[in-house]
């Protein structure tokens, strides 16, 4: 009978090695962020108004920025209390939606990586293509939020 | 004692590329713009030293590379913030002096207003009422004074006459 392994669960090849890949260091190290950002708006509730991180724009120039309210919304995206989540911030569903596509992307195309070997480069180059797209697509509204006063 | 080497520049290539794309991540966000210069200086710091590592050695650059690449666009990115945050500052510096604006508007209408107002005095000493009604108004204070004068010219016609 096989040991209930990662490598046997997934189908994975002996000889791929974790710590030699780099790009699957990365993945972990990415995926471990994203969770720790989930667990941080998970701690925090909206109804506290307990967050330790404030708006510097609004400190600085006492106006509300684009981004003003965005923990407000991730914290009640994850509530599942979408609707007030709009409320908070605009475009916090959008960015929300970026890093969770993020997690699974990092799991999914881990596990492709580790299952076809050979296929490694051109994961990579969909990966980052992929990836930039969604982040623009996502963060577009910072971008010319940004690019507008600078 | 050369493979040892070569891994140290591409773990420190892994760990400058995920400072780099953090610091990317963290300078498009406007509340926390200004914050990643400090992880991007540390992306910027790793990716130079893993360069130089890596020239010794003649290991890939590739990694390393992109994450000098990200690191510098990221760090300039939030090193804009300073800009995005003196504009609005500028702008809402704006506010104090329209408001000023307002009130100086408002003042004006006021007085305006109460040039043409009625004024109405009512005293009450110990049952006795006294209660003087004057049109404070600056048209009806001119018209009175020209039916003044009016009345006092007739006056004087009358009294030549005689």
């Amino acid at each position: 009978m096989t040991p209930w392994t990662i490598s046997n669960i997934f189908n994975i090849p002996s000889q791929v090695r974790l710590k030699s890949e780099p790009y699957l260091v990365f993945n972990i190290v990415f995926t471990g962020i994203i969770l720790l950002m989930m667990l941080y708006f998970g701690i925090f509730s909206p109804e506290k108004d307990n967050y330790p991180i404030t708006c510097l724009h609004q400190k600085l120039t006492g106006e509300p920025c684009v981004s003003c309210g965005l923990s407000h919304s991730f914290s009640l995206i994850l509530r599942g209390r979408v609707a007030e989540a709009y409320n908070w911030n605009i475009y916090g569903m959008r960015v929300f939606l970026f890093f969770a596509s993020q997690l699974f992307l990092r799991i999914v195309f881990s596990l492709i990586y580790l299952r076809y070997p050979g296929t490694s480069k051109q994961l990579i180059i969909l990966d980052i293509i992929g990836s930039s797209v969604i982040f623009l697509i996502s963060f577009w509204h910072f971008f010319a939020y940004i690019f507008k006063f600078s | 004692m050369e493979d040892v080497k070569n891994n140290t520049g591409q773990n420190l290539g892994i760990a400058a590329l995920i400072t780099s794309i953090i610091t990317f991540v963290l300078a498009v966000i406007p509340c926390v713009g200004l914050i990643a210069i400090i992880p991007g200086i540390i992306a910027i710091v790793l990716a130079s030293v893993g360069l130089s590592n890596a020239s010794r050695t003649d290991s890939p650059r590739g990694v390393l590379l992109a994450a000098l690449i990200i690191g510098i666009v990221a760090s300039l990115i939030s090193f804009s913030q300073v800009f995005v945050a003196g504009k609005i500052a500028e702008k809402a510096d704006k506010w104090p002096s329209k408001i000023e604006e307002i009130i100086t508007d408002v003042q004006q209408e006021v007085l305006k207003d109460l040039e043409d107002a009625n004024v109405s005095i009512k005293i009450e000493s110990g049952g006795e009422k006294i209660e003087i009604n004057t049109n404070a108004g600056k048209k009806d204070r001119e018209q009175a004074l020209e039916d003044l004068e009016k009345e006092n010219a007739e006056v004087n016609d009358t009294l030549d006459n005689k």
